[in-house]
């Protein structure tokens, strides 16, 4: 099994490698094709035209753009991003102190997600046929028809502003002392053994993983009841039950094991979509991630900014997929080599 | 002391458009150690009794009267939890698509150790060995890494095995067998048989073999109930019913599968088909009347007692007699097979598979079908046989040219199409048409019967109008004998047999000169089988035609086909004219062939040649 995980992997770097550069290179090119002059953004407002035509010069911009992107590519190779116009930081810095905390949000959203997703797809199908089928029905399509962003602003006045049970702004409370070993918060809080830290932390957290995790359980709900219902057709399951084996035992080990297959797909490529709607949560919830970072960049035209945290995107939805195909693998035994 | 007895057990359907009987009448009883056959086509309600038994009836059906006992309790009335209890240790089921019954996510061994921690088994040190155990009393091959197998890493008769071993796990009291040999090869299918009876006899354990095969449930029963409609037609000791049948629905059924042995003679063909569950509840007097040859018009009045015809035997039919006068047509005429050029030859044909393909190591090869020759003449049916894998069915596409040889030639006409150019593909269209195995997914569910079986007016490129296709649609449909309305249904709207009709009216529509039929009859009901080989017959001599016939059924390559291929792993062992081969058949692989069928004389013992490597069915 192990092997055939391998060669997955082999087979899913390589094509990596030439979807990173396509993404690189329409990233690079539809950038430098808007209206924007790096060469005036990078100048104080005063500067004159002769001081920004030489910038242009310095910055390289008269160069054809496929040899602008050439050295561009060269110098991400080596790990260079650039520097930011507008934060005057160097780009990989700021993108690596922002991706963990966008990392911390979009797993435990889609932890959420899979909880809330994994067990109304199975009471959805425990209801199958009663009365009860209906509004349960009618529920979860209310949730699947309701966006992340509405559900950011109803938990905060819900939670935050009507009953101020939690925080709603930024990471931590103003005041808490933020330690930094791996740059993931939680984690560095336990690392240097502040529980308070911690507590603060996963209290700020919890709002925007809800809002983010509840909107995106709904098809994870619906396509795990419809699994199951094409399972529960299926020969063995009536095998099973000639067998005298308990509906529990059934629906656990024979149903949900087969039905989570396609569900896992579907989770897979709702991960990828989460991790692009973490963006509008934490601008809502002002969470200190790369979704706030991006919008500071596109508002300010910080074009090497945009172009790092966009290739950021592309690799970790990659590294997704993979991890997803991998499971599925694992999971399913027709598919491994024998 | 009976272990199971039905006493007038009926069973019914409630739906929005009202309730509908599905079983009635129903009374048997099963003595330890007895094996009891339940007979009858499809929509019988064979299987609903079985699923009576484990009280799984699909929505909206319940038992509506009499009592069904087993061991003194009855089933019927018995609380959930007492007989969830009895299933699976007392009570278990062989099913009957061994390869879907499995789950594919486990594998065999956690199965198997679930099902053994069910029937009681508390320690867990020794599953293995004991599941070990229950695997070699099926003579399924250990040590193989047998428990770390997933189901489709098995064949499906090794499925079939490891079910019976899990079904007899518990020695249980009674077995209840549903049609478990229909999905398997003939050879395998034989050792299956052979084998539930040798596991019936170490255990005495009672079992209902349900099947819609009568002269293997002769064989091996020792008694026969046939059902129709849901109401038992007769009921008696399996030799004496099969010998001295006295429903004519019994004798009918017989008369309507071709014979093994002796003259090949006509088969009986019923006309239409066994009435639906709706159509039971308006019927009045017997439900076999509307299709019974011997119908007086007293059988139409009331619904027939069952009268004692012998010892246990007894038949819902006033005039019992009448069964044994009902006699087969004459066989319908083989006609002379022009000697002369071939219509078709085939000249040492190979398909060759890549199996595992890689850069270092050496491709390896897998010969579907392998230096193959054979030839066709015009009017002539040719049938091919041999069990899944051996190549048929390739060697089908390949003449039609669904794929390509890896080499030899196909000349088609005296032309040669091995390289199926653009006016090859068109030259064979002409002459070659495919009948397809399964109708329900051949036949394109949007589009209308009409528009189906005039699909290769529309393949040829010419654009006829609506009404000229319409009445070639209509012309097709009385030649297959479906009424001239059908032109305008979906094929949902068909029966079984006739969608396969439509089926074969689709190929016709473009007058080929070869057919190619892959399995047209496997799957439908005996009476429906007999209706449709009849029908090729006559379509033959009405427009004459060839044939390269595909079937597991030996019976009825023997009475459709001139000439017969044997074809065992890929290559031709056997071929000839169809009666010397069967009834003197030189190579090994067509005598096990040939033995794996049942005789058709009850009397006589079916020992089928059982002899094989059953660990080839490892992949």
């Amino acid at each position: 099994m192990f092997a055939t995980i391998a060669k997955l992997l082999m087979k899913r770097l390589i094509v990596a490698i030439p979807i990173l550069l396509v993404v690189s290179a329409l990233l690079f090119i539809i950038l430098r094709i808007l209206p924007v002059d790096p060469a005036a953004m990078s100048l104080p407002p005063n500067a004159t035209l002769a001081e920004i035509e030489a910038k242009r010069l310095e910055m390289g911009l008269h160069l054809p753009l496929i040899q602008q992107y050439g050295i561009w590519l060269a110098q991400v190779l080596h790990g260079n991003f650039g520097t930011s116009i507008h934060f005057r930081r160097d780009v990989a810095s700021l993108v690596m102190t922002t991706l963990p905390s966008t990392i911390e949000l979009a797993v435990f959203a889609m932890l959420i997600a899979s909880i809330i997703g994994i067990a109304g797809g199975l009471i959805l199908f425990h209801v199958r046929g009663t009365r009860k089928e209906a509004g349960l029905d009618f529920g979860s399509i209310l949730l699947l028809s309701l966006p992340e962003f509405l559900w950011s602003l109803f938990l905060i006045l819900l939670f935050g502003v009507a009953l101020e049970w939690l925080p709603f702004t930024g990471r931590l409370s103003p005041g808490v002392e933020r330690p930094t070993i791996t740059g993931f918060l939680l984690l560095d809080s336990l690392l240097a053994g502040k529980p308070a830290v911690f507590w603060n932390a996963v209290q700020h957290m919890l709002l925007p993983c809800f809002a983010l995790g509840i909107s995106f359980s709904p098809s994870i709900m619906r396509v795990l009841r419809s699994s199951l219902l094409d399972v529960y057709q299926d020969d063995y399951i009536h095998q099973a039950r000639l067998r005298g084996l308990s509906e529990r035992r059934i629906l656990i080990r024979h149903g949900l094991k087969n039905a989570i297959l396609p569900t896992l797909s579907l989770m897979g490529v709702q991960f990828g979509f989460l991790f692009g709607g973490t963006l509008l949560v934490e601008v809502i919830y002002s969470y200190p991630g790369m979704g706030n970072l991006m919008v500071d960049a596109i508002r300010n035209a910080d074009l090497p900014i945009i172009q790092a945290v966009g290739l950021t995107y592309c690799i970790v939805v990659l590294v997704i997929s993979i991890a997803v195909d991998s499971l599925y693998l694992i999971l399913n035994p027709k598919l491994r080599v024998r | 002391m009976s272990l199971l007895t039905a006493r007038n057990l009926s069973v019914g359907a409630s739906t929005r458009s009202g309730d509908f009987p599905v079983i009635s009448d129903l009374n048997f009883s099963l003595a330890p150690g007895k094996i009891l056959g339940l007979v009858g086509e499809s929509g019988a309600g064979k299987s609903m009794i079985g699923r009576t038994i484990a009280q799984f009836l699909p929505t909206g059906f319940s038992v509506t009267g009499g009592t069904l006992e087993f061991d003194g309790d009855n089933l019927v009335t018995m609380d959930s939890h007492k007989r969830r209890n009895l299933l699976g240790r007392d009570i278990v089921f062989i099913p009957q698509e061994p390869l879907s019954a499995l789950n594919p996510v486990l594998t065999v061994g956690q199965q198997m150790r679930e099902h053994l921690l069910r029937i009681g088994h508390t320690d867990q040190a020794p599953w293995r060995e004991r599941a070990l155990a229950a695997f070699e009393s099926v003579h399924l091959p250990h040590g193989a890494g047998l428990l770390d197998k997933y189901p489709h890493q098995l064949s499906g008769g090794m499925c079939q095995r490891v079910l019976i071993a899990m079904a007899f796990a518990s020695r249980p009291r009674l077995v209840i067998a549903d049609e478990p040999t229909t999905a398997l090869d003939v050879t395998i299918q034989a050792r299956i048989v052979k084998l539930i009876a040798e596991m019936q006899k170490r255990d005495g354990t009672s079992v209902i073999f349900i099947t819609h095969d009568l002269k293997l449930a002769a064989q091996i029963c020792d008694e026969i109930l046939v059902l129709y409609a849901g109401r038992p037609a007769e009921r008696g000791p399996a030799r004496a019913l099969f010998s001295q049948p006295a429903h004519p629905y019994t004798r009918c059924l017989q008369l309507a599968n071709p014979s093994m042995s002796g003259e090949r003679r006509g088969l009986f063909t019923l006309p239409e088909r066994m009435p639906g569950l709706r159509a039971i509840k308006d019927l009045t007097g017997c439900r076999f009347a509307s299709r019974c040859p011997a119908v007086i018009p007293a059988c139409r009045e009331a619904e027939p007692p069952f009268l004692e015809i012998g010892p246990d035997h007894v038949a819902a039919c006033i005039r019992p007699e009448i069964a044994a006068t009902i006699m087969p047509p004459p066989p319908l005429p083989m006609p002379e097979t022009a000697s002369g050029e071939p219509l078709l030859s085939v000249d040492k044909v190979t398909k060759s598979f890549v199996t595992s393909w890689s850069l270092l190591r050496k491709t390896t090869e897998f010969r579907a079908v392998n230096e193959v020759s054979f030839a066709l003449g015009e009017n002539e049916f040719v049938g091919i046989v041999g069990e899944s894998g051996s190549g048929k069915s390739t060697l089908a596409r390949l003449v039609v040219g669904l794929d390509q040889p890896s080499g030899g030639r196909v000349v088609m006409a005296g032309r040669d199409v091995t390289a199926n150019r653009r006016d090859d593909k068109a030259f064979r269209r002409e002459h070659v048409q495919m009948v397809f195995q399964d109708p329900q997914s051949a036949l394109n569910p949007r589009r209308r019967v009409a528009s189906i079986v005039t699909q290769a007016i529309e393949a040829a490129g010419k654009r006829g109008d609506n009404t000229a296709r319409l009445d070639r649609a209509r012309q097709l449909l009385a030649e297959i004998g479906l009424p001239p309305e059908a032109a305008l249904r979906f094929p949902s709207q068909l029966s079984g047999g006739q969608k396969q009709r439509v089926n074969i009216a689709r190929a016709l529509c473009a007058v080929p000169r070869i057919l190619v039929a892959d399995e047209i009859v496997s799957g439908l009901d005996v009476s429906v089988q007999a209706q449709l080989l009849d029908l090729l017959l006559r379509l033959r001599q009405e427009r004459g035609f060839a044939m390269l016939f595909i079937s597991h059924d030996l019976s009825v390559v023997r009475y459709l086909c001139d000439r017969v291929l044997v074809m065992y792993r890929g290559e031709v062992v056997e071929s000839g004219r169809t009666e010397e081969v069967f009834s003197a058949p030189r190579h090994a692989y067509t005598r096990t062939l040939l033995s794996s069928v049942p005789p058709d004389d009850a009397q006589l013992d079916w020992s089928p040649d059982t002899v094989g490597d059953v660990a080839a069915g490892v992949r």
